[in-house]
């Protein structure tokens, strides 16, 4: 036996462990995208068993493909995704930079920036949407009201009342409505993650060659240079570890949608999935198999971006 | 033009005083060597010209001016470090041409200069590569790179070879030698090597715990070593250095003989030993000598190849104008 070979033999039930565990479920999702299958049919009793007499080629997909939010659905899923992939990484990288300064209370400060990634998504979406963007009893409310009252009081004083009584009443956003529950899982999920960002930006930084920045120093580079031409193409490999690990979770993203507007005005593929699976086990699997091609481009697309854009 | 001066500075890190109050003038066009044992202060000193740290207090002059409070960049100094501190994700071509782009210098020109400089230093092959596609020698000629192109008023250079290996560290020994001859520049070396201190410098600054032990010429340094520390310290094998009944035969506390001055004979001369190793380079012989009586170890120097085994009883006998005597103090007298 050459010494190549032991070493694979151990190996095997690992990798096969791997490829079933990846394969059964991938391929049950293409077998089902393929057939009628659908969990209660009064009608046609036989679609509620799967079975290759019930095939319907890429019946299914057609289905999905026009179904009235489908298009809709991806474009959302794309907006949510690249908005908070935009938001975290950009304060990702400021918070990183900010606290990698020495400072008093930076041991505590670092503790409490992380700890929003330790919420549950489910309870993250619920103290948001309903303790901090309620217009009504929310913190948005009580800041809105706040204002308004404050300025209605500055409306009777004297010499500047004229120029607040000009001001118009501030109204509260619901962020539970068609137009603006995209907005609140954005907002939500970009602080629950710019934690994430901020840890792997950190220790990138703490790896950063301190003799770099002092050759720079003295070859003229003011900090914007030194941010721009060594650091950011420092960050640019943590990156995109963060955008491909946030494009994969955010892609999948249904606890903050059902919670904020059950999937009013903002649906992404997971929840037309499950909007689907209630019934149309084909619909959904065919939906799925979608999800997967768009995770794909979306992955391949975003890392060519940033590999261009920062690397120089 | 690229005179340094030094005036009473002195660095503190926390409590402890790494350099105390220290004076020193780096004329134009000179090539100043600071030597000293590890943790002696000579970066620290290196980095307080170029503006990387703070003096506690004093002075310092760069051009007839005070420079002591102008930001780094502006001092018009150019430094090349050990680690080389290239840029890893820019080209050769952009890593040379960086201090210019944050001049804001016209983009033709940039070119321009960086070309003559990759020319000068053979690196035009290399313009496109990264500095992680490059050996050693090449990544600190592109160093060296960055640093000329600046035109700068002086070079300093914090043990610059010292990752190199011994072949190479000869050759850009000598490059950095003949590039110093061509541009007439004021430069700063710091190296702990004592040989690139002799072949390298016109004036050697010897620095002990960041006191200056001696500044002088590296044959005033070989010749007239001004306290034991900088006998010891130059010269390669060290100078052999003892005290005792043979010192106070010349009226001297301590006396050192350098190995290269002292005469050796199978059958008779002043001192007494033993032969334990022999080195032998070819063109010359260091030889060990124990139990003369004078300190562990004698080391003599010969030129050319001469036979002696392990355990051989020699002769030695010392050159008396090339005796140095010091006194209790460790100073010449
Ligand atoms: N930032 C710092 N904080 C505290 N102490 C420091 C700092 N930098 C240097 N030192 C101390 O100052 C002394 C001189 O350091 P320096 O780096 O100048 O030595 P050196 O002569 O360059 O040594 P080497 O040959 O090993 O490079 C050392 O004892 C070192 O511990
Ligand atoms: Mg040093």
């Amino acid at each position: 036996m050459s010494d190549r070979k032991l070493p694979r033999l151990l190996q095997t039930p690992a990798v096969l462990l791997l490829l079933v565990w990846m394969l059964i479920p991938l391929g049950m999702t293409l077998y089902f995208s393929f057939i009628r299958y659908v969990l209660n049919s009064l009608r046609r009793p036989e679609w509620t068993t799967p079975s290759f007499s019930n095939w319907r080629g890429f019946g299914n997909y057609e289905f999905v493909l026009n179904s009235k939010d489908f298009l809709f659905a991806i474009q959302n899923s794309l907006f949510i995704v690249c908005s908070i992939l935009f938001l975290t990484v950009i304060l990702g990288v400021l918070i990183a930079v900010l606290i990698n300064k020495t400072f008093p209370g930076q041991g505590i400060v670092r503790v409490l920036l992380i700890s929003p990634f330790f919420v549950m998504p489910a309870v993250n979406a619920v103290l948001w949407i309903n303790m901090i963007l309620d217009p009504v009893l929310g913190l948005q409310g009580i800041a809105v009201g706040g204002i308004n009252e404050l300025i209605d009081g500055l409306k009777d004083a004297p010499l500047v009342g004229w120029f607040f009584g000009m001001w118009p009443e501030l109204q509260p956003i619901s962020f539970r409505a068609t137009q603006t529950s995209a907005y609140a899982v954005i907002i939500m999920v970009t602080w629950q993650w710019t934690p994430f960002a901020v840890l792997i930006f950190m220790t990138s930084l703490q790896s950063e060659d301190q003799q770099q920045k002092e050759a720079a120093v003295l070859d003229g580079a003011n900090t914007w240079s030194q941010f721009r031409f060594l650091t950011l193409p420092h960050l640019a490999r943590p990156i995109a570890i963060v955008v491909m690990i946030q494009a994969i979770f955010h892609l999948s993203l249904y606890a903050e949608i059902e919670i904020v507007s059950r999937g009013n005005g903002n649906k992404n593929l997971p929840y037309l999935i499950g909007e689907f699976a209630n019934n149309n086990i084909g619909a959904a699997s065919a939906t799925g198999i979608f999800a997967v091609i768009l995770a794909n481009i979306v992955a391949i697309f975003l890392l060519r971006m940033i590999g261009k854009t920062l690397m120089e | 033009m690229g005179r340094i001066v030094l005036k009473n500075v002195t660095k503190t890190f926390g409590e402890t005083q790494v350099i105390p109050p220290l004076d020193l003038t780096i004329e134009d066009g000179e090539f100043a060597v600071f030597v000293g044992p590890s943790g002696c202060g000579k970066s620290t000193l290196l980095r307080m010209i170029a503006g990387l740290e703070d003096l506690t207090s004093g002075a310092i002059e760069i051009e007839g001016e005070d420079a002591t409070e102008v930001p780094p960049a502006k001092r018009g100094l150019a430094m090349v470090f050990q680690s080389y501190a290239l840029y890893p994700h820019m080209s050769v071509r952009k890593n040379i041409g960086f201090p210019l782009r944050m001049a804001k210098m016209e983009q033709s020109e940039i070119d321009e200069r960086v070309e003559t400089a990759a020319k000068s230093l053979n690196l035009m092959d290399y313009l496109d590569r990264k500095p992680a596609d490059l050996s050693g020698g090449q990544r600190q000629r592109v160093a060296i790179g960055r640093a000329i192109v600046r035109e700068p008023e002086a070079f300093l250079f914090d043990e610059p070879l010292s990752n190199l290996d011994a072949a190479l560290r000869v050759g850009m020994r000598l490059e950095i030698g003949e590039l110093h001859e061509r541009l007439k520049t004021t430069m700063v070396y710091v190296t702990h090597d004592q040989v690139e201190a002799m072949t390298m410098a016109n004036k050697i600054v010897v620095l002990r715990a960041g006191v200056i032990e001696q500044v002088g010429s590296p044959l005033e340094l070989y010749h007239k070593p001004r306290n034991v520390f900088v006998a010891g310290f130059i010269g390669s094998p060290k100078m052999n250095i003892f005290s005792g009944p043979e010192a106070e035969k010349l009226d001297a506390a301590t006396i050192g003989i350098r190995p290269e001055h002292i005469g050796v004979s199978m059958t008779d001369g002043l001192w007494k030993g033993r032969v334990g190793v022999a080195e032998h380079l070819g063109s010359d012989t260091f030889i060990h000598v124990h139990d003369t009586g004078l300190a562990d170890m004698i080391t003599v120097r010969i030129t050319g190849d001469i036979a002696v085994k392990h355990g051989d009883t020699i002769y030695l006998t010392p050159q008396p104008d090339q005796i140095h005597k010091f006194d209790d103090e460790g100073l010449r007298n």
